[in-house]
């Protein structure tokens, strides 16, 4: 089953005189454990189709399903709870809480989907550790390095055991060794479980991790499949 | 939720520059208010001590009827023998003396002026405790041993043109209609907290009034307690003791005679809630300045929390718990500045003060700082600080999600 599913999705934003038609009728299905880059030019709207997949807004017309769920008309409350149930994010700045230790960023999720504390708190360590971070579990984000933050970021967006995992530009703003063992940690956790991968980049040697690219141009999307692409993690080590 | 309690106390501390000067401002007008109300409180106890002392007792009994016959018809409303009932009521743990009067108004001529003055007989022997909120500014006080001595005010002293020794003649008519004429002679000058009292107030034995209204009877009984805080406890029980009685008795506390202390409080009152608004409104400025602040400045973290799945509700309730733990931090340290400054004027012996109006004196005022006045300056800052970070906080929950996200 496709567990995204776009129908005739549009998406434009109101620019000086006209409407900016960033997404124009976008037909596209995501399978249930793929690993699709979204690439594109800057400005190309890599990050509003994402943000349509993830809940984060609401496309002008056309249909949005997550996990076989419509979500036009989902009230504020359902969105939220679809977010923190199915959905992970990683975001190219992070997006850390800066107040709160590396644990307790990871437990956030897990707090606002009702989770018992001790439980919680289990599961924040056991993934911080599968990040590599098992030795910075009490720092703030402040005293972490950015691969180390967005290491956080990533435990953070797996803590509900979310199917889908969406990571707008995650390299972005990493050194390029971080940035692939970044990458090679996202390759590891999708062979690890049935975890579905949507990220978007620039970088071409981000691309080669991805299954499938959807390359994104005046609005459409270009889909084309990248075969047995799929890295080793000693590849780029 | 106790996360949320958490994340919003990590937050509060986050900009501590910030949060202190807020914290500040809210013990600035904690304190400001508490004090205020505690010298309030304190100029209320006083005036209330005074009036119920020097004049009303803290309870008053009459025949039944009195209110409303008073003026037609007094003699039928008067108290025969009023020692059994004096005697019963005195019994009482707590109570201090009880005792009787009968007053009269009549004209006061000594030498060649005449006055308008209110005449109040009492009994001499049950009279003691009355005493001790008047001050005897010249002579000395009235004497069991000395049957035609009386007290009179200041005022009235300089309206008379009278000295101590001197005979006061008042003039009055008895009940039967006949005028009638009796003569006290000066023992004493005294001053007691209200001017308007002083000028026409005269205290006599009450066997020298009962003689000028031709009557044996009292007009009413006094009751005074050795606690004002007394009174709930022990209104009930005197009620009860009256009702064993075949005659008819009404009684009114101090507080239903004495509208001069209601009107004070009820003006003083007033000015408390006017200053207490202008407190509230420099907080609700003071933090709705902070919480703004803290949203604008954490709007890309607001969005990463609804991306998580942070309800519109959670982000309301993350930034009421900051407004709230603000307003908590802000009062705790009220109370203590509240308390510390109370002590300083304590310890210099109290803030001189002039004499209020219509009073004859003025006092060493001090900061009572009651439960009540601190409830209210609790009450006044969460209020502020609750509504003033509701609109902030509703804004949060309505930041776009997208909009939050992007790169600034
Ligand atoms: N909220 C918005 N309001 C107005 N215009 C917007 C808004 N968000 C995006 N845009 C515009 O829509 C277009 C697509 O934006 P989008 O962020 O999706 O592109 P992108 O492919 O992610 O670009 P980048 O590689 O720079 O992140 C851009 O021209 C952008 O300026
Ligand atoms: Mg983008």
């Amino acid at each position: 089953m496709d567990i995204i599913s776009l129908r005739a999705v549009s998406k434009s934003y109101p620019s000086a005189d006209t409407r900016l038609q960033v997404l124009r009728e976008v037909d596209l299905d995501v399978e249930e454990g793929e690993f699709a880059v979204v690439a594109g030019p800057s400005g190309s709207g890599k990050s509003t189709l994402l943000n349509l997949m993830g809940a984060l807004d609401h496309p002008d017309s056309g249909a949005v399903r997550i996990d076989g769920v419509d979500l036009a008309g989902r009230s504020d409350r359902a969105l939220a709870n679809l977010r923190n149930e199915k959905l992970g994010f990683v975001f190219q700045s992070f997006h850390l809480i800066p107040v709160l230790t590396a644990v307790e960023n990871v437990a956030w999720p897990l707090f606002l989907k009702g989770v018992e504390r001790r439980r919680r708190v289990a599961r924040s360590r056991e993934l911080l550790t599968r990040v590599g971070l098992a030795e910075h579990m009490h720092r703030t984000p402040g005293r972490l390095s950015g691969g180390q933050r967005q290491r956080v970021a990533i435990a953070r967006a797996l803590a509900c055991e979310p199917k889908i995992l969406l990571a707008d530009e995650p390299t972005g703003n990493l050194d390029r060794k971080t940035a692939l063992e970044i990458m090679d940690l996202f390759a590891s956790l999708n062979r690890d479980g049935r975890v579905t991968f949507v990220f978007s980049t620039h970088d071409p040697t981000v691309v080669s991790y991805a299954g499938r690219r959807l390359s994104l141009a005046e609005g459409k999307v270009d889909d084309e499949p990248l075969g047995v692409t799929r890295h080793e993690d000693s590849a780029h080590a | 939720m106790p996360d949320l309690v958490f994340l919003s106390l990590r937050n509060i501390f986050r900009n501590a520059r910030r949060t202190t000067i807020t914290v500040f401002s809210i013990v600035v007008g904690f304190a400001a208010m508490a004090c205020f109300g505690g010298f309030i409180e304190f100029s209320f106890e006083g005036l209330r001590e005074n009036t119920i002392r020097t004049q009303l007792g803290h309870l008053q009994i009459y025949a039944e009827g009195y209110w409303e016959k008073r003026v037609s018809d007094l003699e039928s409303v008067l108290i025969t023998g009023p020692e059994e009932v004096e005697e019963r009521i005195a019994e009482l743990p707590g109570v201090a003396t009880v005792t009787h009067r009968l007053t009269f108004s009549g004209l006061g001529t000594a030498g060649n002026a005449t006055v308008n003055m209110s005449v109040v007989g009492v009994d001499l022997e049950g009279e003691q405790e009355f005493s001790d909120f008047e001050i005897l500014v010249d002579g000395r006080p009235l004497d069991p041993g000395d049957p035609e001595g009386g007290l009179i005010g200041e005022e009235l002293r300089n309206g008379l043109g009278a000295r101590v020794g001197d005979w006061v003649t008042v003039l009055t008519s008895s009940f039967d209609g006949v005028i009638n004429a009796v003569d006290f002679r000066v023992a004493g000058v005294v001053r007691s907290a209200s001017r308007e009292y002083d000028s026409v107030f005269a205290k006599v034995p009450i066997e020298l009034a009962q003689r000028a209204r031709e009557t044996d009877k009292v007009e009413r009984i006094i009751v005074l307690l050795e606690d004002t805080g007394d009174l709930p406890e022990l209104l009930p029980r005197i009620e009860e003791i009256l009702a064993g009685f075949d005659r008819k008795f009404e009684i009114r506390r101090w507080d239903e005679l004495a509208g001069f202390y209601e009107a004070v409080v009820a003006l003083y009152t007033g000015l408390f809630r006017v200053f207490a608004g202008i407190v509230g409104v420099v907080v609700m400025f003071s933090v709705a300045n902070t919480m703004t602040m803290a949203v604008f400045e954490r709007t890309a973290e607001i969005g990463a929390l609804r991306a998580i799945g942070a309800r519109r509700s959670t982000l309301i309730a993350m930034f009421l718990f900051e407004g709230l733990g603000v307003g908590l931090i802000g009062s705790g340290l009220g109370v203590a500045a509240s308390w510390l400054l109370a002590a300083a004027v304590e310890a210099v012996g109290g803030i001189p003060m002039p004499p209020p109006p219509g009073m004859t004196q003025g006092f060493q005022a001090y900061f009572n700082l009651t439960g009540a006045v601190l409830l209210s300056a609790f009450a006044v800052t969460m209020v502020a600080t609750l509504v003033s970070s509701v609109y902030p906080a509703f804004a949060a929950s309505r930041i776009r999600i997208v909009e939050a996200l992007q790169p600034s």
